[in-house]
């Protein structure tokens, strides 16, 4: 029996010559035979840009096998799951360059495909499998989501964090102060700390941190740099804490600890199911509490330093945090938090 | 942390696939895409297809909060939409309060809907449908009254009225036709299929005389338990029949009570309902089912059968109950002429 072939052309003008039958599963292919193109070498069918000489080999194997007529339905499906096995930039090409020529089956599969990476992950590893950017404000992020959830735990959030906010706003106030553009960043910090604390008696605790952080923050370089950007670049997994780069030697004391202080933290977020008021059970939080009371000023520094970074990491994975208890607690529902207008700490430049 | 510029290959597909993607999702994933980059912002919110379905409220047994939760869920996606909707379809047990469902109509309307699924639970709903784009709907749900008041393009309409019994007395008072309100406005209707209470909605009100309109393009009608000792169903179906000349497929499924119907009072199908020369020219497929052997249904086959000069099979299947009617069925059908020399009769036992 003869097989009549077809030519086609590449985007880089490369000529290749296809069986008709399996080519002609691509409507576009199709098409262009039915006007007479492609019967020769001269007269190629030219290919979409999408479809680079790599994809159109997958393509042609795909219609390769789904031109047969008598395969069962299970043949075809499972070869269908074996031949999407494949990473995501090349899954994305294929679905562009399927769409181009047509061929809804196969970009029906291959969406099908990427809705699975997509269906229940979280944001973080959703941008992680496709190389998403994360450039949206912390802002932007909850704002066409505040409108979608009336989670009557999210309002007593919301107002706990407004109620902080404003007691914060005017403790500010009668501080003197030098760092302008740091307050916001304080009042966060502060936020979550006497939240975290309960409430209990931290206001007395509070302001002296507060203090002893305005101070330090004036006139230190080194010392936050490496509280910044290793750790928080690692929110994603927040229960390691891992590459920690570090210029201090006294720092990788400092970055064992709060890695040990994340984990723990990292534990509670996770016991803690979606029942109302404490968020954070004060009982673990008593031993940081009781370790500062009543030590020497520099082992208060080194814990202020440290519960101010890990609060600063906290406060940036707080709403994905939030995010993923609630939807483990079968809400699945995005979490609007309004968090002070400064955004996300997390890339803090130096 | 990346040094390599990893591409992010999916945010720039073509609109059309990234809508083929995100209709593959759960809706509320579809819409958490929106924290993802500023890209993702507001790429679900052009979806032209939103499906709600169970999976959307949160997992509880507390109706009151569910049905809230939703109802807030669905007024502020619509809020958030942008662009054209074509399909909504909306299935939830929980749901039945009017006032949202008759405002989310409205909206659609707007939006160029052309299928509309509703599928809801109990209550009192009274539906109002003016969506000149509509090609499609499917309702389910009791419903007290339906009024398609603007759908002049509707091709194809399914309908699972639920009834308890004091909306069907209402009913017995209400003055208007239900049969012109519901069928007055559709001409271009190709499929009709009814379950349990739509042949007795229909047969309340007002009816004498043709219907507005003719049926033209009516080839398939499916109605499902017809009360056959009801003289008015059985003259809904007849009505309905004799003025769709285009006629193909019939499907009717009794519910009677073979006990009560055993006068054949004025079953005169000739009589105002029917010309004396009414054809179904091109009714080929008959499938009775449920049958109970009652005068008033035997009537309806042998009327069938002796108008119908193309048809091909009519298949009759006899209800569960009532086993001693059968052979008395049989008997009957043996006698009864036939227009259509092709015509089979098939006896269905189980």
């Amino acid at each position: 029996m003869m097989k009549s072939y077809i030519w086609l052309q590449n985007d880089d003008g490369s000529i290749q010559q296809v069986e008709q039958e399996v080519a002609k599963l691509c409507p576009i292919i199709c098409q262009e035979i039915h006007t007479g193109v492609g019967s020769s070498k001269h007269n190629p069918i030219s290919l979409p840009p999408q479809v680079n000489p790599a994809m159109l080999s997958l393509i042609l194997d795909y219609c390769q096998f789904h031109q047969v007529p008598g395969r069962s339905n299970k043949e075809r499906k499972s070869f269908d799951e074996k031949f999407i096995r494949m990473d995501t930039k090349r899954l994305c090409e294929l679905t562009s360059a399927a769409d181009s020529l047509q061929l809804k089956p196969l970009v029906d599969l291959t969406s099908r495909a990427l809705a699975r990476m997509i269906e229940g992950k979280t944001p973080e590893e959703i941008r992680e499998t496709f190389h998403l950017p994360d450039d949206l404000t912390e802002e932007e992020k909850l704002e066409p989501l505040k409108n979608m959830t009336d989670d009557p735990r999210i309002r007593l959030l919301n107002r706990l964090y407004a109620r902080k906010r404003k007691e914060l706003k005017e403790r500010d106030r009668l501080k003197n102060v030098e760092v302008e553009e740091e307050r916001v960043d304080d009042r966060s910090v502060d936020d979550l700390l006497s939240f975290i604390n309960g409430g209990k008696d931290s206001k007395g605790v509070k302001s002296s941190k507060s203090k002893k952080k305005n101070r330090r923050r004036k006139d230190q370089q080194r010392n936050v740099s490496f509280n910044c950007t290793p750790i928080s670049n690692d929110a994603s997994s927040s229960n390691n804490a891992t590459e920690v780069h570090t210029k201090d030697s006294n720092g990788l004391d400092y970055m064992c600890h709060v890695g040990k202080i994340h984990n723990h933290v990292g534990e509670m977020l996770k016991l803690q199911d979606v029942e109302d008021d404490s968020f954070v059970p004060e009982d673990e939080f008593d031993d940081g509490d009781d370790i500062d009371d009543g030590i020497d000023p520099a082992m208060q520094e080194e814990l202020d330093r440290e519960v101010e970074d890990f609060a600063r990491r906290l406060n940036s994975d707080w709403p994905e945090r939030m995010q993923e208890i609630l939807s483990l607690g079968q809400q699945r529902r995005p979490v609007p938090i309004s968090i002070n207008g400064n955004g996300t700490t997390r890339r803090c430049e130096i | 942390m990346d040094n390599v510029l990893v591409r992010d290959s999916i945010s720039d597909l073509p609109e059309s696939i990234i809508e083929t993607i995100l209709t593959k999702l759960p809706i509320r994933d579809a819409v958490r895409t929106s924290i993802l980059s500023t890209k993702w912002r507001y790429k679900w919110a052009n979806l032209t297809h939103l499906v709600f379905d169970g999976k959307c409220g949160t997992l509880c047994n507390d109706k009151g909060p569910v049905e809230d939760n939703l109802v807030k869920f669905i007024t502020r996606l619509l809020f958030l939409h942008d662009g054209p909707i074509h399909n909504f379809s909306l299935s939830s047990a929980y749901l039945q309060s009017s006032p949202d469902i008759d405002q989310w109509l409205l909206f659609l309307s707007r939006k160029d809907i052309k299928e509309l699924v509703l599928e809801l639970g109990e209550g009192d709903l009274a539906l109002t449908i003016r969506a000149p784009n509509l090609k499609y709907l499917c309702l389910e749900g009791e419903f007290k009254d339906i009024c398609l008041e603007n759908t002049p393009l509707l091709v194809s309409i399914s309908v699972a009225m639920y009834m308890t019994d004091d909306i069907a007395e209402r009913f017995e008072q209400s003055s208007s036709c239900n049969f012109t309100k519901f069928l007055g406005g559709v001409p271009f209707l190709e499929r009709l299929i009814g379950h349990i209470y739509f042949t007795k909605y229909l047969s309340i009100g007002n009816q004498l005389g043709k219907p507005p309109i003719t049926y033209g393009h009516l080839q398939i009608v499916e109605l499902y338990q017809v009360s056959f000792e009801d003289m008015k169903e059985i003259l809904v179906v007849l009505r309905l029949i004799v003025n769709s000349p285009s006629l193909e497929e019939l499907q009717i499924s009794g519910s009677s009570n073979t006990s009560a119907a055993t006068e054949a009072s004025d079953l005169d199908f000739g009589g105002k309902e029917c010309p004396t020369d009414c054809t179904f020219g091109l009714l080929k497929t008959v499938k009775m089912t449920d049958m109970s052997g009652v005068p008033h249904e035997m009537e309806f086959i042998k009327f069938l059968l002796g108008n119908s000069p193309v048809l091909k099979i009519m298949s009759v299947t006899p209800s569960v109950y009532g086993t001693d009617a059968r052979i008395n069925m049989l008997i009957e059908l043996l006698r009864f002429r036939r227009a259509s020399p092709d015509a089979e009769i098939t006896f269905i036992q189980d």
